[in-house]
């Protein structure tokens, strides 16, 4: 009987206050969709019903857990993307606010489940394609795949989470564990730096750091920027790069693992490498205006090939780039599918302290097919491997570098 | 269109009509409301005695909380130009000189406008087009009367020679404008604009709003206007266009 009754899910009774606070979820997040969402009748439904019809699950809902499943169900019903619940406990493993500006000198991605060094500013230390076992006592093989079984975390949760657990005060020394490329453990005591870049914001947005770099590959242009934020430096830095490049047999621009930004950067530079007039990267709906992502070609304009480089963690105005540069024929994709994250959407904290993620926008990419959901296609789909890395090898970047030289010698 | 509705409309990057309360015939006609309204900003003489203006004025967008500086010059019969220093996304400049609208900023480089958004661009460099509405709106018509925040207002359709109609709302009460909708027009579409402009002051005898507040789409916007001044001198080549603009014109024409 004991047994029995331990097999039954127990959940705490919810207190007057709990219950109220779930509530005020439901209503904060029921008034999101009515309020902003890019149709006034989202997805067709009658929303006023939809409040009827959850409202009183909610009031009866036993447990916050109960309440969260039955908004969940609600926003199920606009069968879209980017409407999500998180609970506290998982927005805290995900929320990395707390974590600090301190970078570790190098940068860790997961590949295959595993959390691999694909940069490094001191590789006689922390060598690349390592895995990274274990930062500041926590293991990263158990978070990711903890992170990685729930369908409601993206990629790119997935990707700030870990970045997360690398990070912290600037100067702090982090132990960290490594499997090198034979799989011993390697123990680094490792020093946070401060971020590359500058700190900028975006009204409401926090500063955050923002990088540029541009070199050249031989006698082709390599441009990579983590954001599209501190327009004034980015847009500036990014004009003088491709005009630099006049000559070049081609321009790579590297959108791995860059979250977006500001939506307009994307027409700005996308006017840099198109010279066509009456062009557009896509259209984007919103509630009582629609905006053609227009670009206008500058007189300095580059017209040879032009790589794009892209990963599941390429989001946002990343995607409305690559996927309307693609679109439009001007660009070839090299990596893997983008976040499918390409609309405007609002993270916010709910009364019961859960998270809540919404769309406030629909985008629809030149070639009339919807991001969201759906995301950027690479031309040449190629996945970064731990063994290309331990080999010194970028296998995206060499295949677009290949790309252009092919596209020089067919000429 | 006040100045400040001009700027307004400016800064923006990118109805149906409601049942009127009286009949038409009830009504005062269009070009009545119109003439009022310059009457009660200072008359046409206190407007045609100036022949430069410099606006500046501080700009909110409160959706993004980013803010942001703006200064307009003007001068007969229609030059302008504008500087918007909006926050993180830098320095914005547009203008209109010699029949040709322009624009540039960080994100679109330097461009000339045409067709429907040069209509509107050249209408709000028109110096002084209260007075000379006739010109900026070969048709106005009163469709109705509203209230716009509890004051009574008269509503006109003003139809301009190039562009797209405007609506505007004039208090029953004092004669100023309280509100215009229109439609800014760019590469990027057309987005449905309300202004609401209030705290009229006066400026060396002309009545000026100095707040407004805007719905552009999804979007709002506050601009405070902070200081109006009348023909002091400016740069002689304030109104000349950029080098990157001519460029682009010479180019064009060829």
């Amino acid at each position: 009987m004991l047994l029995l009754l331990a097999s039954v899910p127990v959940f705490a009774q919810l207190t007057a206050e709990q219950k109220q606070l779930n509530l005020a979820s439901f209503e904060a997040v029921w008034s999101a969709v009515h309020d902003k969402h890019w149709e006034e009748k989202p997805a067709g439904l009658d929303w006023q019903v939809i409040h009827e019809e959850y409202r009183p699950q909610v009031e009866a809902a036993a447990s916050t857990e109960a309440a969260r499943a039955v908004m969940r169900d609600m926003l199920g019903r606009l069968q879209q993307t980017h409407f999500a619940i998180f609970p506290a406990a998982v927005y805290q493993v995900l929320d990395p606010s707390a974590a600090g500006d301190g970078w570790p000198g190098f940068e860790a991605h997961v590949l295959n489940g595993r959390v691999i060094v694909t940069e490094s500013l001191n590789p006689d230390s922390v060598k690349l394609g390592w895995e990274v076992l274990q930062a500041n006592g926590a293991d990263l093989p158990p978070l990711v795949a903890k992170l990685q079984a729930d369908p409601a975390i993206h990629e790119l949760q997935l990707e700030r989470a870990v970045a997360a657990r690398l990070s912290g005060p600037i100067a702090a020394v982090r132990p960290m564990v490594f499997a090198d490329a034979a799989g011993a453990r390697v123990t680094r005591d490792v020093k946070l730096i401060p971020p590359r870049g500058n700190f900028a914001g975006f009204g409401n947005l926090p500063a955050q750091p923002v990088f540029f770099e541009s070199r050249m590959l031989g006698n082709t242009g390599y441009i990579r920027f983590n954001m599209f934020l501190d327009l004034v430096h980015v847009m500036t830095e990014f004009g003088d790069a491709v005009q630099k490049c006049a000559h070049c047999d081609g321009i790579v621009i590297d959108l791995r693992g860059n979250p977006g930004g500001i939506g307009g950067m994307a027409m700005g530079m996308a006017g840099w490498l198109v010279n066509q007039q009456g062009q557009r990267l896509g259209t984007m709906y919103m509630r009582g205006a629609t905006l053609n992502f227009a670009i206008n070609p500058r007189a300095e304009a580059y017209g040879g090939p032009v790589a794009l480089l892209v990963d599941g963690s390429s989001a946002s105005t990343s995607e409305i780039f690559a996927g309307g540069l693609k679109d439009l024929g001007r660009a070839r994709i090299f990596g893997t599918r983008t976040a499918a994250a390409a609309l405007p959407s609002v993270i916010t904290r709910l009364p019961n302290g859960d998270g809540f993620q919404y769309a406030v926008a629909n985008y629809i990419s030149e070639g009339g097919r919807a991001l969201e959901g759906n995301g950027v296609v690479p031309d040449v789909e190629v996945k970064l491997t731990r063994e290309a890395l331990l080999a010194g090898h970028d296998s995206v970047l060499d295949a677009a570098l290949d790309w252009i030289r092919r596209q020089k010698e067919s000429k | 269109m006040t100045s400040l509705q001009r700027i307004t409309l400016l800064a923006s990057f990118a109805g149906a009509l409601a049942s009127p309360l009286a009949s038409a015939q009830d009504l005062p006609k269009a070009e009545t409301i119109l003439d009022r309204y310059v009457e009660v900003t200072g008359g046409k003489a206190a407007y045609q005695k100036h022949t430069h203006q410099k606006m500046t004025g501080t700009l909110l967008v409160p959706d993004v909380g980013m803010t942001g500086n703006l200064t307009r010059y003007a001068a007969t019969p229609d030059k302008e130009y504008s500087i918007l220093q909006l926050g993180p996304l830098g320095k914005a400049e547009s203008g209109f000189n010699n029949g040709v609208a322009w624009e540039k900023n960080l994100i679109t480089g330097p461009r000339v406008k045409n067709g429907d958004e040069k209509a509107l661009a050249e209408r709000e460099a028109r110096f002084n087009a209260q007075v000379d509405w006739r010109k900026t709106y070969p048709k106005v018509e009163t469709t109705g009367s509203e209230a716009v925040n509890g004051e009574e207002c008269y509503k006109i359709l003003a139809t301009p020679a190039a562009g797209k109609p405007e609506t505007q709302f004039y208090s029953k009460k004092s004669g100023l404008l309280v509100k215009t909708i229109a439609t800014a027009v760019s590469p990027m579409g057309e987005i449905p604009v309300e202004v609401e402009v209030s705290d009229y002051k006066n400026f060396d005898g002309v009545l000026i709003a100095t707040r407004s507040k805007s719905k552009m789409g999804p979007q709002h916007l506050e601009i405070t206007i902070t200081d109006i001044s009348f023909d002091q001198a400016v740069p002689a080549d304030l109104f000349e266009l950029p080098s990157e603009i001519k460029a682009l014109v010479d180019k064009a024409a060829k």
